[in-house]
């Protein structure tokens, strides 16, 4: 079974048709990057798939989008349940003004998760999981915003891994970080892919062909072209997915 | 280019000169308020005038305003009772001297009386006399009170307010300041859960069509003249109190909060709203990806998020609540005790200044008093607003 | 996990039910007087002096003497106020001096009204003397509305992007150049919203013209600053409480709130009108 399975998705902010007839299947325990210039609606796809953009009025979608075969926009969903299970890490780290550990038991505790041995050992856990264990486990009640900027977008890391959940997008996680903390969540990525499916928004292309199996090119709302990352770099079938990865517009 | 250059200086300074102006009035509040009011304590403590009478061989040399007034009253009636020694008070008046002496004996015009009022005085052990400066004899043979004057304990620890009682008039703060907390304390109880649940409905929870109608109804109702809110507690909410509660009045505390209350909501919602509307969008939706409720992100992140916000608004609106006068003033039958419970009359403080100002003589004991009460009135307001200052200042805490 | 969804829905319906209690109660005190009031009004309410112990006749006399007070009051503090809030903005932008300005401004806009009627007595009325007398009231009214006055001058400058001051200076113009014939006619509608706003509370004030300048019953109309006016709310307070006859005079009083409401309404509507003006007149530019 595909654990994303998007088929022919439609999306309008009001009147601006922002995503066109998008058709993308994802297979467990992938990492799929979406490459492509700003405002072609690479966010606006990852936040279909956890239903972010519910928040905002005025939006509508047409087609539909499984995530294990499960319609997720189909009536009776409850989206607090599917964003457990669809995780999300945001561009600029976003900690609660909470402490480190209370940060990551957040998702468990909203979950109605009251079990203190389970929520502590779940927190080292996915702390350990986000290769940031060593730097923090000294300090877990300080308060998250003492953190680096990269030591924070893992604490985002953690927090997201704490709920299990079966995907993980992230927006391009690493753009507001410095090379270093962006090699460490790098890293991470490699590792996570062992045990969740993962959507990486991204601009940067070395990043991309680094961490993914799968590449998608979109431009202007529109799906370009979505194949094997070796083949999205090497060997494009669209000339326009070759300009945007070398560089000749973006 | 040289004038230029100068005029240019010179509306400088003009700017300078107007942007110092509320500076400047703030401290000319402090100077006339707490000049008049200080004048309170160098105000005697018997009636402008007057001076009370001892025998000399009574060891009390000192009276407080309130022990006076028991005197008068017969509240106290032994001289042990104020410190002195076991022996009967006896009270007299300038009227009561005819129950000692005909009145062939003080003068067909009165000129008899200093003699008479000082031989009494001398033959009396026990005798308090209220005597009027012009009546007191050259050589009086006792001990005069006419330099004692009020006291700060007798204003900031006093339990009456009775400004023109004779001999010794009554300024004591505490039934004021206990009216006051009570009638805010009442206001801030109704209006905090209210103005929250109100605020957090408008923030998060209404759509935009309802908040684009409520938003300008709540400005408009932060317009309404304080006059008009006590009017309306006036004619409707007193006498409902009185029926529902069968008091023998409705003017009471109770009317006050709820009027308060009303009057402090306009500014719990808009500051709280406000200070919620500023979470950032990222800490929403960063709780939301977590499978968070969105009401579990109202209490878990909105709220303590905006918790200086919110403090700041329960706070203004304490404010607001002990400034107010006039409605106050209309609605809590401004009965000077301590009260009991919320639904007898009080009185507050800035309702007594406004009931009373007009006819305090200016430069009296009475006036100074009014001012001494501006000034406590004053500071509790500073306080208030230097504590809004530091609340928002404060970043979140860990 | 329904509990959870079950404790939203209780909260926001409790939310929603507390919410609509609050507004019922606002819109029952508005339409309470509204529709109390609005049979009293006639041509001779408005025009005529009260009579027969105030229980008959008009609030003509409160009417105008309100009328004089917002004028006085303005002519004092709307100068002061947006000097003022040049100054905090253009000039001073975050020193200390500033910053101190700004508590200042604000700890004065916690003062309770109640303490301006004392300190407007003791200074207007006995130090300098002016008596019991519209110059009084409206200094103080002024000194009243002036933090109000000050902030939203500052906010509307705050709003104008830094680029436009740059855009002048580069051009060689001085600062005060720039802000005379950039900043402050962009300013300018923000400013007007707000000043009329500030009107509002000044006309429904009570407390500091009790002993600056308001009579309990004076038919005749002021001829010179020094003298003393009726005012609206004072008079509204004097008919509901303290008349001759407290039960025939409260067709007047429902009049009276009436009209003050009237005057509230009217200020607000033109607020957001000028406001909605002038913001297509931008967005036609
Ligand atoms: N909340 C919104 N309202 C209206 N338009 C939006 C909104 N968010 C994004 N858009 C528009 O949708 C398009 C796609 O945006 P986005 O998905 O954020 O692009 P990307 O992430 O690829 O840079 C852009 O043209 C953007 O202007
Ligand atoms: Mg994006």
């Amino acid at each position: 079974m595909l654990t994303i399975d998007a088929k022919n998705v439609d999306f309008y902010y009001s009147e601006f048709h922002a995503l066109k007839n998008i058709n993308l299947e994802v297979e467990k325990n992938k990492v799929v990057a979406l490459i492509g210039p700003s405002g072609c609606g690479k966010s606006t796809f990852l936040r279909l798939l956890n239903r972010m953009n519910d928040l905002i009025d005025g939006t509508r979608m047409t087609g539909s989008v499984l995530i294990e075969g499960k319609d997720i926009y189909a009536p009776g969903i409850r989206v607090d349940e599917l964003r457990k299970e669809v995780g999300m890490v945001f561009q600029k780290p976003n900690p609660f003004p909470k402490s480190i550990f209370e940060n990551v038991a957040y998702g468990l505790r909203v979950n109605g998760i009251s079990d203190k041995n389970f929520i502590e050992e779940r927190v080292v856990q996915s702390i350990k999981s986000a290769a940031l264990w060593d730097e923090v486990k000294d300090k877990l009640n300080k308060s998250a915003f003492a953190l680096s900027g990269g030591q924070q977008q893992r604490l985002c890391i953690a927090r997201t891994l704490a709920i299990s959940p079966k995907v993980v997008l992230m927006d391009e996680p690493a753009s507001a970080l410095d090379p270093i903390s962006t090699a460490k969540i790098e890293e991470l990525i490699y590792e996570l892919k062992k045990d969740y499916t993962i959507m990486i928004v991204t601009h940067n292309m070395q990043q991309a062909s680094r961490v993914s199996d799968k590449t998608a090119y979109f431009y202007l709302g529109e799906m370009i072209e979505y194949d094997d990352t070796i083949k999205i770099f090497t060997n494009p079938k669209e000339l326009s997915t070759q300009n945007y990865i070398t560089g000749r517009f973006g | 280019m040289q004038v230029k250059r100068f005029f240019e200086k010179l509306i400088e300074g003009f700017l300078l000169i107007s942007g110092s102006i509320t500076s400047i009035t703030i401290l000319l509040i402090v100077i006339f308020l707490f000049k008049e009011a200080s004048g309170l304590f160098t105000t005697p403590v018997v009636e402008e005038g007057y001076v009370l009478a001892f025998n000399k061989e009574n060891p009390i040399k000192h009276l407080n305003a309130y022990q006076i007034k028991q005197i008068f009253d017969s509240e106290i009636s032994n001289w042990n009772e104020v410190g002195g020694k076991d022996m009967p008070i006896e009270v007299v008046r300038l009227s009561d001297l005819t129950n000692y002496y005909t009145e062939e004996e003080l003068g067909a015009e009165f000129e008899h009386i200093p003699a008479k009022a000082s031989e009494l005085t001398a033959k009396t052990p026990g005798i308090v006399l209220f005597l009027p400066k012009q009546y007191v004899a050259k050589k009086f043979d006792g001990i005069l009170l006419d330099h004692e004057t009020i006291r700060p304990g007798d204003f900031f620890g006093g339990k009456e307010w009775y400004p023109t009682s004779t001999p010794s008039a009554q300024f004591g703060l505490l039934p004021l300041i206990l009216g006051t907390f009570w009638v805010s304390l009442g206001a801030i109880l109704l209006a905090l859960p209210f103005g929250l649940a109100v605020a957090v409905y408008l923030a998060e929870i209404a759509s935009m069509r309802v908040r684009n109608v409520l938003k300008p109804l709540i400005e408009l109702l932060a317009g309404i003249p304080s006059v008009v809110y006590g009017f309306f507690g006036l004619v409707v909410i007193v006498p409902f109190l009185q029926q529902t509660f069968g008091l023998p009045v409705g003017e009471t505390a109770l009317a006050g909060s709820i009027i308060l209350a009303i009057m402090a909501l306009p500014t719990i919602i808009t500051v709280a709203e406000d200070s919620m509307r500023t979470v950032p969008r990222a800490m929403k939706e960063a709780s939301l990806a977590l499978g968070a409720t969105h009401w579990q992100t109202i209490y878990k992140v909105i709220v303590p998020y905006a918790k200086s916000g919110i403090m700041s608004a329960a706070v203004l609106g304490i404010g607001r609540a002990i400034g107010e006068t006039m409605a106050v003033l209309m609605v809590t039958g401004n009965a000077a005790v301590i009260p009991h419970t919320l639904l007898e009359p009080v009185r507050t403080i800035p309702a007594t200044i406004a009931a009373e100002l007009g006819e305090a003589p200016v430069g009296s004991g009475h006036y100074q008093a009014l001012f001494a009460l501006g000034a406590i009135l004053f500071l509790i307001t500073m306080i208030i607003s230097i504590s809004v200052e530091l609340i928002s200042k404060k970043k979140y805490a860990k | 996990m329904q509990s959870k969804r079950i404790s939203q829905a209780i909260a926001f319906t409790l939310f929603k039910l507390m919410s609509y209690a609050v507004i019922v109660i606002l819109v029952l005190i508005l339409g309470f007087i509204i529709s109390r009031g609005i049979g009293v009004i006639n041509w001779e309410f408005l025009t005529a002096a009260p009579e027969e112990g105030m229980t008959k006749g008009g609030i003509f006399p409160a009417i105008v003497g309100t009328f004089y007070l917002i004028i006085g009051s303005s002519l004092f503090s709307f100068p002061i106020g947006i000097m003022s809030g040049i100054y905090m903005n253009e000039y001073a932008t975050d020193n200390k001096l500033a910053s101190f300005i700004r508590i200042m401004t604000n700890n004065l806009s916690g003062v309770p009204s109640v303490v301006f009627g004392l300190f407007g007595m003791a200074l207007f009325v006995n130090t300098l003397g002016f008596g019991d007398s519209i110059l009084a009231g409206s200094l103080t009214l002024g000194l009243l509305s002036l933090p109000l006055v000050i902030r939203t001058t500052e906010e509307s400058l705050k709003a104008i992007d830094n680029s436009f001051r740059e855009g002048s200076l580069a051009l060689g113009a001085t600062k005060l150049q720039t802000i005379q014939k950039v900043v402050l006619p962009m300013a300018f509608p923000n400013i007007i919203t707000g000043l009329i706003l500030s009107i509002g509370r000044v006309s429904g004030e009570t407390a500091p013209i009790l002993f600056t300048v308001a009579a309990y019953f004076l038919p005749k109309l002021p001829n010179s600053i020094f003298d003393q006016v009726m005012a609206l709310p004072y008079h509204l307070y004097v008919i509901s409480t303290s008349g001759t006859d407290i039960e025939s005079s409260r067709a007047m009083a429902y009049g009276t709130a009436f009209v003050l409401i009237s005057i509230i309404l009217i200020i607000n509507i033109l607020a957001s009108v000028l406001r909605n003006y002038f913001a297509k007149k931008v967005k036609m530019n």
